[in-house]
């Protein structure tokens, strides 16, 4: 269109090429780019000032960690950016996986100790294995009976999960916590990890070691854990939500021998802290006074700022995403395999397809807070779910990130290449076998990290809490789905309505550093499994 | 399955097998089928409580009025000073997010070096990622501040520092979609540009801007509707006094506070807690208004991109 246009009036008829405009223009578009990044960074270094406060400190201590840990650092990343990028890579990782694993074991934590409790978890668990050997033995005895075996895989778990847990937490005698905690959770854990290294691997003999060392390691808590200062409980998930995948991929970084300089960082960082720390109280200089510090993270709010604390949001945010986890993303990952997989091009059903593509595209657009009158009248008006409940939470906020879901989840699918379809239906596979057994393991990184960005979304949403009567401050950390609940952001909001200047540039700040670098560790999750499952063809 | 199947007894009847599949593929349906079944709902929960919310107040008043006061027992609804105060915050944003992100879409694709861009592209996304509630907490703590100090006076709540912020939140969209769609424009486009003598610059404005402009209109229009949509940041910055659009000084709109629909709607649900009244009823009427607006923007921005999109072999 514009070159057919303009041939009577091309650029350089009248005047000569002009390298000052051209330099001109590309600066100006540079600076604009710039312009857009560099105003949040800044106002985001406000606020990081504002939270942690350096400049309380000592100029010693200042000066020692300085010493200790950022000179270090900066040479080590000079190095690993001129000579070793592959180094530099592994270094990231190396950095990143155990502080994305601590925050996964927070989680887990809270989950524990809120939501279910360690019997209430074993009793779930024994059900479903219970349901498990049923099924499995309906299998072998009644081969044929594929209807009835789907009527039983459906009904024997729902009915057992109905009746088993309370029977069994009625039992006279009960394993002690820490027990339970080894049997219901590092047991499994153990397991998954054997398999996944036996699948890896391709070999017995490692899985059955991988297994052995992780159950050892959970095991020894009982010993070691009061010894060190920690209760078995907290041990046994650092080791099983921390330990197992950085030594995975320790292990695999000097299988691999490629970058294995960059183990090197996390360690030079960790060592940097440890002697920051030994110099400055040697000499005796007084750290900063940060408002965002552990009492912040496990206080509840109050309403003198220094008191203050974030804990009672964490915990709804944390049940929250149970919810979307259990509601939304099933639901969205089986619309995405229908649309790709299922879907008919032509015919009455190709139309009806067709108009559900083009509004899950414009349901992504429809404002948050139109998502939260939905929740309202939905949930609250129509369900008769109590409002401002993290149930009711969950749901609304998992409708909103449902399209997102959906999409990302059609990406990753339509990324699995058709000749690995048509070579299972080759093998006389059925529609869903191969849906099931070969396009979903395939498609799963591409998934999971779809679905942990969409989770990142639906940390931050605020208007639809609003909009669905979560209170304005929760004191006590909500303990059921059915309480009414406060999430992180929601805190944020009840928070910038405080006038006084501590709450301002303080307790505020400390809540949004706290936000962001959930969302942050999150989206870094998401980037390495993104980088390690990516095709490489 | 790979270890069962081998034993497996090809002569059965697979009558159980057909009915399976097609349970599986009705229910995976169902799931699809619900995303129609959320907006079927959202039309009619908003258009069911903003009709009893019309029979109390009449349209006329509510589409006419410029005095919009609510108590939590009733007040005087008429829609407009949100209205503008909806309009003033999206053309602001515009102004500061429409040549911002065209002009780093332009330096993303034309301009950067693969290095550039592999550093580029990841921190806008993360601008992307930053709560809302973030972005109200920077421009309420941090930019209003700024701006009085510069010398602007705004007032503690105010319009202006709320857009400005809306439109920075923005921009990553603008820039992305708009990159994405000078990306597609075919290389030999650009060659052949070089190739009558063109300088880099000539082909950037001259040949790539105006053969990608239907994905870059249709990214405006999306970004548009995001900021017509935008709640936390005009809830924490902009305040929660409506007042209507003074004509005679147009300046003082943007230094004062003011009530966009979003912050309306968010106002009378927490002046009413307990439901029923037409306060509380008059968040529908306003969410009716702006699904309507956002929901003809995004089919809009659809119909525009498929439209005026330009077709290369």
């Amino acid at each position: 269109m514009a070159t057919n246009q303009g041939t009577g009036e091309w650029y350089g008829t009248d005047e000569a090429v002009s390298r000052v405009r051209g330099q001109a223009f590309k600066t100006l578009c540079l600076g604009a780019t710039l312009l857009a990044l560099l105003a949040v960074f800044v106002l985001l270094l406000y606020v990081a000032n504002d939270a942690f406060r350096p400049l309380s400190a000592d100029i010693g201590w200042l000066l020692s960690f300085a010493a200790t840990v950022v000179l270090p650092v900066l040479a080590a990343v000079g190095y690993y950016y001129t000579r070793d990028t592959k180094a530099g890579e592994t270094a990231t990782i190396a950095l990143g996986l155990p502080v994305i694993c601590l925050l996964l074991a927070g989680g887990v934590f809270i989950t524990f100790e809120h939501i279910v409790s360690v019997y209430q978890w074993l009793s779930i668990l024994v059900s479903l294995g219970i349901a498990a050997a049923i099924v499995a033995a309906h299998n072998r005895v009644r081969a044929d009976a594929d209807l009835e075996r789907f009527a039983v895989i459906v009904g024997v778990p729902a009915l057992l999960l109905w009746y088993v847990p309370d029977v069994i937490l009625s039992l006279p005698v009960l394993p002690t916590q820490s027990l339970a905690l080894l049997g219901s959770f590092a047991v499994p854990i153990a397991l998954a990890t054997g398999w996944f290294v036996r699948r890896q691997r391709e070999s017995d003999r490692d899985g059955a070691i991988a297994a052995a060392v992780t159950i050892v390691g959970a095991a020894a808590g009982l010993g070691v854990a009061p010894v060190v200062g920690l209760s078995p409980f907290v041990w046994m998930l650092l080791v099983t939500i921390t330990g197992v995948p950085v030594g995975l991929y320790v292990e695999s970084v000097f299988r691999r021998g490629a970058g294995v300089s960059g183990l090197a960082f996390p360690v030079l960082v960790g060592g940097g802290i440890l002697m920051g720390v030994v110099i400055t109280n040697a000499l005796g200089f007084t750290g900063p006074n940060p408002w965002l510090d552990w009492g912040f993270l496990t206080s509840s709010p109050s309403r003198t700022p220094e008191d203050a604390g974030f804990y009672p949001p964490l915990v709804g945010s944390v049940m929250m995403l149970l919810v979307i986890v259990v509601s939304a993303f099933p639901v969205g990952v089986g619309a995405a395999i229908y649309l790709e997989e299922y879907a008919p091009k032509r015919g009455l059903l190709g139309r009806v397809v067709d108009l559900i593509e083009v509004n899950i595209g414009n349901l992504a657009g429809v404002p948050s807070v139109v998502y939260g009158v939905l929740g309202l009248a939905l949930f609250i008006r129509w369900g008769g779910l109590g409002s401002g409940t993290a149930l009711v939470g969950g749901f609304t906020i998992g409708l909103l990130i449902l399209p997102i879901v959906i999409i990302s989840s059609q990406e990753a699918i339509r990324a699995v290449p058709d000749s690995m379809r048509q070579a299972s239906y080759g093998m006389g596979a059925t529609k869903w076998q191969t849906t099931r057994n070969v396009v979903l393991p395939e498609a799963l990184p591409g998934i999971m990290t779809g679905n942990i960005l969409a989770m990142g979304r639906a940390i931050g949403e605020t208007a639809p809490l609003l909009i669905i009567g979560a209170p304005a401050v929760v004191r006590i950390a909500p303990a059921s789905f059915t309480n009414k609940f406060s999430a992180m952001p929601r805190q944020i909001y009840t928070w910038s309505s405080e006038i006084d200047v501590a709450f301002r540039h303080g307790v505020l700040a400390a809540g949004v550093v706290t936000l962001l670098v959930v969302l942050l560790l999150m989206n870094g999750a998401a980037i390495i499994i993104r980088n390690k499952y990516q095709r490489r063809d | 399955m790979s270890e069962r199947s081998i034993d497996v007894d090809l002569t059965r009847t697979s009558s159980g097998q057909v009915v399976k599949e097609r349970i599986y593929k009705w229910l995976l349906f169902g799931c699809a089928a619900l995303t129609v079944f959320v907006t079927a709902s959202i039309i009619v929960t908003l258009a069911a409580d903003a009709l009893t919310f019309f029979s109390m107040v009449s349209p006329v008043e509510f589409f006419t009025g410029t005095e919009w006061f609510v108590r939590g027992d009733g007040g005087t609804y008429g829609v407009w000073p949100l209205v503008t105060a909806t309009l003033i915050i999206t053309v602001v944003s515009a102004i500061v997010s429409v040549p911002t992100g065209v002009a780093a879409a332009v330096y993303l694709s034309e301009y950067a070096s693969d290095r550039m861009r592999s550093v580029l592209k990841p921190a806008l996304e993360v601008l992307a990622g930053i709560p809302t509630v973030v972005y109200g907490y920077l421009a309420l703590v941090y930019l209003t501040p700024a701006l009085q100090w510069v010398g602007i006076p705004v007032s503690t709540f105010n319009l202006l520092s709320a857009s400005i912020m809306v439109g920075i939140m923005i921009i990553p969209m603008v820039s992305s979609l708009s990159e994405d769609a000078m990306s597609s424009v075919p290389d030999s486009l650009r060659q052949a540009g070089y190739g009558m003598g063109a300088t880099k610059y000539e082909v950037s404005t001259g040949i790539v801007i105006p053969a990608a402009v239907s994905g870059i209109f249709s990214s405006f229009i999306l970004a548009l509707s995001r900021a017509i949509g935008e709640t936390m940041i005009v809830v924490m910055a902009a305040g929660l006094r409506p007042r209507m659009f003074n004509f005679a000084n147009p300046l003082d709109n943007l230094l004062s506070s003011g009530q966009p629909m979003t912050a309306g709607m968010v106002n009378a649900v927490t002046s009413d807690a307990t439901g029923g009244s037409a306060t509380y009823l008059s968040m529908f009427a306003l969410g009716l208004t702006l699904f309507t607006i956002t929901f003809a923007m995004n089919l809009a921005s659809d119909y525009v991109a498929a439209r005026y999109q330009e077709e290369y072999q």
